[in-house]
């Protein structure tokens, strides 16, 4: 039962790491805060099931669907909507509020074109609904599918940024975007990158959730929250941060709702984001500030 | 290779630069005296394309017009600035910022020659690679900081104070290392409060006031002046 409880967490966690992981590289390059992210997500939950329900096209080959379509868009977002933004403004604080007020409009937009095309019902589609046998307790094969993509993406994501040329930049633009165009580093280019690639991770997230969770139109806006929750707790920017405190959130998420009460889920959730706040505000491994 | 002319700035109010010119020929070390305030940064950062002079100004680069460029371009051009307060990238490690120094496209195939070089003229930095920069001692930043600028194969090397801080010894190996990349055929403009150091190495000089130039010549004749010597050589008038 323990068991258990922890393993059906440490899938939940894997997917809140994954999702916020691209929040903290649309945060941490771009300085955009994204209001919208969730319902980015959302929006490749739909698109997933969508693929699967009317085209027969499975989850892992629509992931070559849905996460070119959340780069493009957020591409897109950014280069008319953000863009401007970021361009007049005299500097980096500025822009974050300035994003917070765009992006929050943002969200209703997508928002209700969900609603209008999905309507406002709970929604899921059955997936390798098959169970599984691991060490004595069985768990859906689905669920160890979304933990196993989660793993996928964000080694890809940490090998990019560690491992490649483009993730030298980008990892520069973060720590010192004033420095940047001393190296003929062109600031807009790598942040609108940056946000691009965060929205294709948003859809990826989508996608994985759909495999295994309901969501419906409205629910945005949770997993804003919880990703942000997570990018805070692991320190903005750090990858490892998102991992742990993702992990943690969905292992405790999970513990309450078996073992207390499912009712106590998002406060159990609230607490541990304060206590760590209290504790450790620039996170589990972030830097104190300089 | 390098002229400015009639350059203005302001911040708000407050002008920083008025009817400022300059001009540095190829393999030529130019060097900016002035006192605290007087807008030695700022004309590096209107030279660097970081901040735009008021319209009136001309600035040619080897011929060609580069005034309302955006800053990311002058590296590309062979415009290298090694800013004040260094500006390396202090998470990152020393092979990284070297690496990034390499960015601008012109530089990519002459990256391992640049880094050879680099290492050669800070050997320090070859037992580093790997050091986060923010960790090192000043010097070593400052050695980190130029050697990103050399990554990029620029023309021109802009200095703003690179020895403010540093201990007499360590200030003078800097100035040695200097002088080993102009004998490269870098043209290379340095703003220091260090002088002699400064007018040791350099060919040409310029005096600034208040914003505008107030004085130019040879180095000898910089040494020589009565003005220089009473501002910046702690002569007794
Ligand atoms: N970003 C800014 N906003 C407002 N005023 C500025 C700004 N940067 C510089 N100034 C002002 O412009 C003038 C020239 O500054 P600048 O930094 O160019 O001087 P400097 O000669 O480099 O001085 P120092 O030797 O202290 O470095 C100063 O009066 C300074 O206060
Ligand atoms: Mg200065």
């Amino acid at each position: 039962m323990l068991f258990s409880a922890i393993l059906t967490g440490l899938v939940l966690g894997g997917t809140y790491a994954l999702i916020a992981m691209g929040l903290t590289l649309q945060y941490g390059v771009a300085r955009i805060m994204n209001l919208a992210y969730g319902d980015l997500i959302i929006a490749g939950s739909f698109g997933a099931m969508l693929l699967f329900t009317a085209a027969g096209i499975n989850p892992l080959l629509a992931l070559f669907i849905v996460v070119p379509s959340g780069f493009a868009l957020s591409w897109l977002i950014y280069a008319l909507m953000l863009q401007p933004l970021a361009r007049r403004s005299p500097n980096r604080d500025r822009l974050e509020g300035d994003s917070i007020l765009a992006t929050f409009g943002l969200l209703f937009v997508i928002q209700g074109v969900a609603l209008v095309l999905f309507g406002a019902n709970y929604q899921s589609y059955s997936f390798l609904a098959v169970p599984i046998d691991v060490f004595g307790t069985t768990i859906a094969a689905n669920r160890l599918l979304a933990f196993a993509l989660a793993v996928l993406f964000g080694t890809g994501l940490w090998l990019l940024l560690t491992r490649t040329r483009f993730g030298t930049v980008i990892r520069a633009v973060a720590a010192n975007p004033g420095s940047a165009p001393l190296v003929g580093i062109n600031v807009d280019h790598v942040a609108r990158l940056a946000f691009a690639l965060g929205g294709g991770l948003a859809a990826a997230g989508g996608v994985v959730v759909s495999m295994y969770l309901t969501f419906s139109a409205t629910m945005g806006v949770v997993f804003t929250m919880k990703a942000l929750i997570v990018v805070i707790m692991g320190g903005v920017g750090n990858l490892l941060g998102a991992l742990a405190a993702g992990l943690i959130l969905g292992v405790v998420e999970t513990l309450v709702s078996s073992f207390i009460d499912p009712g106590l889920t998002l406060a159990a959730t609230y607490l541990i984001f304060l206590a760590v706040l209290v504790v450790r505000p620039q996170g589990l491994f972030g830097k104190p500030a300089r | 290779m390098l002229d400015l002319t009639n350059a203005a700035l302001r911040y708000g109010k407050h002008l920083a630069l008025s009817g400022v010119g300059i001009s540095i020929a190829n393999n030529e070390t130019v060097v900016v005296l002035g006192a605290n305030g007087a807008g030695k940064s700022s004309l590096l950062k209107v030279l660097a394309g970081l901040v735009r002079p008021e319209p009136g100004a001309d600035l040619t680069f080897e011929g060609k017009a580069v005034l309302g460029r955006p800053a990311h371009d002058f590296p590309e051009l062979g415009i290298a600035l090694v800013p004040e307060g260094r500006g390396i990238f202090g998470d990152l490690t020393v092979a990284e910022n070297l690496q990034l120094g390499a960015h601008p496209p012109h530089a990519r195939p002459h990256e391992k020659r640049q880094r050879d070089l680099v290492l050669d003229l800070f050997p320090r930095l070859a037992e580093r690679q790997s050091q986060i920069a923010r960790t090192m001692s000043g010097g070593e930043q400052q050695m980190v900081a130029i050697g990103r600028a050399l990554m990029s194969c620029p023309k021109l090397l802009m200095l703003d104070e690179p020895s403010l801080g540093l201990a007499p010894i360590v200030t003078s190996e800097l100035f040695l290392a200097l002088g080993r990349i102009s004998a490269t055929g870098i043209a290379m403009l340095v703003v220091e409060q260090n002088v002699k150091a400064s007018l040791a190495i350099a060919q040409r000089g310029y005096l600034m006031e208040a914003g505008r130039i107030t004085g130019a010549g040879t180095a000898e004749t910089l040494r020589a002046d009565p003005a220089v010597q009473r501002a910046f050589l702690g002569a007794v008038a």
